[in-house]
């Protein structure tokens, strides 16, 4: 029964990660933008959710059909207004990621200390839908069941938009080589912008649904960005079906480690997992080997 | 020591004399700006020591930090102080050789990442090891140390930072360093053991990093991990070294100057938008100064670079029996696409032997094995007699072959003579100081790039990037050379140039090995030719058998017009 429960627990936790993971990968191996503030936005739609919740008294998922266009909107005016001048000086690519690396995470400590001036350093939690529910004999509150169904959808809906519209082609030819890509009349800046800004709403998205069930606090982006990088790179780079397997699976593992072990070494546990990734397979579980 | 020297050798005693008898004139507030001076001071020229050569940007200086002062907490007691700073920094380089050894290998971004989460992971550790074995969270810290004597430690350890500084940045390893900045792959090939030269100064950069953090333990009594391994520092220490310009030696402390006195205004006066303001700084220094104050002054007064002319005698080559390179059943597949298949060939010392194709054909990829920069699925590569297969492009560049690359890659931000410098430094009888700035301008002149020494690499056109190619691959003494397509893209003078300066080469000894398209140039210099098709050999000979031969012409023309 433990190790159902482990499972369910583990799986419910990887969605989150996996969501997390394919707005990262869209903004790193689309827009070519290593976002180091990237999980103070997960954060930042937790606090929002948990303002509308508490202060409003409104569903999350209502705040949820907010803050996704909020965020999308945010994420391409930051692509537009802060990274753009970093883009047009880059000479290639490398620069363009250390340039990006600095800027985010000077914009990490802005949107960090902005939010410890509105809501402090204490943890938050609130409390929605957590009704026990039985499944085959695992007891799961019903908010994670539906944080775990949203996520999945919404992941899933990304994923079929970018396979079958004329937008997401252009996306992921981008993904593939921008410089081919460009040769193709995809206009290489505008996709870049788009994929930045869909990134910004998947985590936003994920920053709602985590709130429902877990406890955060204004300190805690690091860790999400560490995870999300962390997924990204387990599956490859750019690869949408990686990120959603490598999520699950850290998700499962850490999960094990916490229950079986102490949760106070989940981050070595990812860390530990990274570096084994990194030996045995530097392009990802799904990368294919570079030339 | 020259007397022009004297003056600043004074001044600088005397500023140091200054700086020293600061704590017996100042007490309260102003000596504890002295202290954070001294230790952001440490902690950026530190931290730029590695990042600013190399590129590879470390955001885990708080990990270290933290490690020293908990070192302190753990075995301040027990040991006297002396030790207790040694033990601290050999518990920075244990970490980071641990960090290093698993992530400098692969490409820098896999490195910022895990230094990304290094302090955080450090720091959960450490609480998860407090509460279970230790049994309390915090620790009290009772070494008694006066500020005074905290202020002349951190003051001994920025003159030995400075040091540090000084002795690497003169040495081989500093010029290696800059070369792995500049461009990786060239630096494995010119002959550099990139991870190794990258191990040691983050080792060397984390030691400076722990110990600074050990001799500030005793300001706190009473430390816990969230207040060692606060992440805010690392990021202080970020924005001080680009500031000033992490490129060069003093660069950091021009950051660290107007930036302590800034942060500490900032924190009197907005400690609640600490964070925000810190944020915004950095960001408009990343737009505005992205080479730091450094730069922006290098900008406006270039450094001219002086080499003296010489000459340097050609080594005399030992007849070798066997064959020089011998390639035997090679094969390499990318994913499913067979690129070698099964090949074999030898070549004799002295020959210059034509490797020739249509595109595709898999000829760079025998180079690439040949050089080490990709690994055989198959086969084996005997260089003088040794298996060299897979072996690192650093050794097989020291055994004595090297290349130029296809599309050309110099070292665009270093000198002509720094880019030739680099392989001259590193080969396997390396040559430093006086002789190898001889030998550097001597070998520009045989290229033809004598006068162009002080210049940058990128202010070259495209024939003089080649012939810095050639130069800094002759550099390396080599017995072998592999030129691909160096002779490409060349107008008819030049190219008749090119195809004279092989020949000499040929005359002092060299063996060469030429993948080409320019036919004529194959005709001239080749006294045999390889050809390739679709990863396979079907062609070896001299030049005008095998380009009679009709599968070599179907293979280039189609099988309609053999």
């Amino acid at each position: 029964m433990l190790a159902l429960d482990i499972l369910l627990s583990g799986l419910i936790l990887g969605g989150m990660y996996a969501l997390t993971a394919l707005g990262l990968t869209l903004q790193y191996g689309v827009a070519r933008i290593m976002n180091l503030s990237y999980g103070e936005f997960l954060v930042a739609a937790a606090f929002f959710a948990y303002w509308c919740f508490v202060g409003l008294a409104v569903n999350p998922l209502v705040g949820l059909i907010v803050v996704v266009p909020l965020a999308f909107v945010l994420n391409w005016a930051i692509y537009h207004i802060l990274l753009t001048p970093l883009v047009r000086r880059a000479k290639n690519r490398d620069m363009l990621e250390v340039d990006s690396i600095l800027a985010t995470f000077g914009l990490l400590f802005v949107v960090q200390g902005v939010m410890l001036v509105v809501f402090g350093g204490q943890y938050h939690t609130y409390s929605f839908l957590s009704i026990p529910l039985q499944i085959v004999g695992v007891t799961v509150p019903i908010n994670r069941l539906l944080a775990f169904g949203v996520a999945i959808a919404i992941g899933l809906a990304a994923y079929l938009a970018l396979k079958h519209t004329r937008a997401g082609t252009a996306i992921r030819a981008v993904a593939v080589s921008p410089e081919s890509a460009q040769l193709s009349a995809i206009d290489v800046r505008a996709a870049a912008a788009f994929a930045f800004a869909l990134g910004g709403a998947l985590v936003a998205a994920a920053g709602v649904l985590v709130s429902m069930f877990l406890t955060f606090s204004a300190a805690m982006g690091v860790n999400f960005t560490m995870k999300a990088l962390i997924v990204v790179i387990m599956g490859g780079v750019g690869n949408m079906m990686g990120a959603l397997v490598a999520g699950l699976l850290l998700g499962v593992a850490e999960t094990m480690v916490a229950r079986l072990g102490d949760p106070g070494l989940t981050l070595a546990a990812t860390f530990a997992l990274f570096l084994i990734v990194l030996l045995v397979r530097p392009t990802g579980l799904f990368g294919r080997s570079v030339r | 020591m020259s007397l022009r020297n004297l003056p600043w050798l004074v001044l600088g005693a005397v500023v140091l004399m200054l700086v020293a008898a600061f704590p017996l004139v100042a007490s309260g507030y102003h000596l504890a700006l002295g202290i954070s001076y001294l230790y952001f001071t440490v902690l950026a020229t530190a931290w730029a020591l590695f990042s600013g050569p190399t590129r590879y940007i470390s955001l885990a200086t708080v990990a270290f930090f933290g490690i020293g002062a908990y070192t302190v907490a753990v075995v301040g007691e027990v040991l006297p102080w002396g030790l207790v700073l040694v033990v601290a920094a050999l518990v920075g380089v244990v970490v980071a050789l641990i960090v290093g050894l698993s992530t400098l290998r692969l490409s820098g971004i896999y490195f910022v990442i895990f230094t990304f989460g290094l302090a955080e992971l450090i720091r959960q550790l450490v609480t998860w090891y407090e509460v279970n074995v230790h049994g309390s969270v915090g620790r009290y810290i009772f070494v008694e140390i006066s500020r005074n004597a905290i202020y002349w430690q951190l003051l001994v350890l920025v003159l030995l930072v400075f040091a540090g500084g000084w002795l690497i940045n003169r040495s081989r390893l500093g010029l290696a360093l800059r070369v792995i900045g500049e461009d990786e792959t060239v630096a494995r090939h010119a002959g550099i053991d990139t991870t190794l030269a990258k191990l040691t100064l983050f080792a060397v950069s984390a030691a400076f990093m722990t110990v600074t953090g050990a001799i500030m333990a005793p300001r706190w009594t009473y430390i816990d991990p969230t207040i060692a391994f606060n992440p805010m520092l690392s990021f202080q220490v970020v924005i001080m070294a680009l500031l000033g310009g992490a490129g060069s030696l003093f660069g950091p402390l021009l950051g660290v100057v107007p930036l302590v006195i800034l942060f500490d205004v900032l924190s009197a006066y907005f400690p609640n938008y600490f964070s925000i303001l810190l944020g915004l700084v950095f960001i408009l220094i990343v737009y505005g100064l992205p080479q730091g104050v450094v730069g922006l002054v290098q900008k406006h007064w270039p450094r001219a670079l002086k080499l003296q002319a010489g000459t340097v005698p050609v080594a005399a080559r030992a007849a070798q029996p066997r064959s020089l390179l011998s390639v035997d059943r090679l094969r390499k597949t990318f994913g499913g696409l067979v690129a070698v298949d099964d090949l074999s060939f030898r070549v004799e010392p002295g020959e210059i032997v034509g490797l020739i194709g249509p595109n595709g054909s898999g000829k760079t990829t025998v180079l690439n094995m040949i050089s080490g920069a990709l690994a055989p699925n198959a086969g084996h590569v005997r260089f003088k007699g040794r298996d060299i297969s897979g072996a690192s492009p650093f050794k097989i560049a020291r055994l004595g072959v090297a290349r130029t690359f296809q599309l050309v890659r110099v070292l665009p931000t270093m000198s002509v003579a720094e880019n030739v410098l680099a392989s001259l430094s590193h080969r396997a009888h390396p040559l430093w100081g006086a002789d190898a700035e001889r030998a550097a301008q001597a070998l520009l002149e045989r290229v033809g790039l004598g006068d162009k020494a002080a210049m940058f690499a990128d202010q070259l056109t495209y024939i003089d990037q080649k012939r810095l190619e050639l130069a800094r691959a002759l550099a390396l003494e080599p017995d072998l050379l592999l030129l691909d397509e160096w002779l490409a893209g060349l107008n008819p003078t030049e190219l008749g140039e090119g195809i004279a300066l092989i020949r000499s080469l040929q005359d002092s000894g060299l063996t060469v090995i030429l993948v080409e398209h320019v036919m004529d140039a194959i005709r001239s210099l080749c006294g045999r030719c390889i050809v390739m098709n679709a990863g396979r050999k079907i062609a070896d000979g001299p030049p005008d058998v095998v380009l009679s031969d009709r599968e070599v012409v179907s293979a280039y023309l189609g099988e309609a017009d053999a």
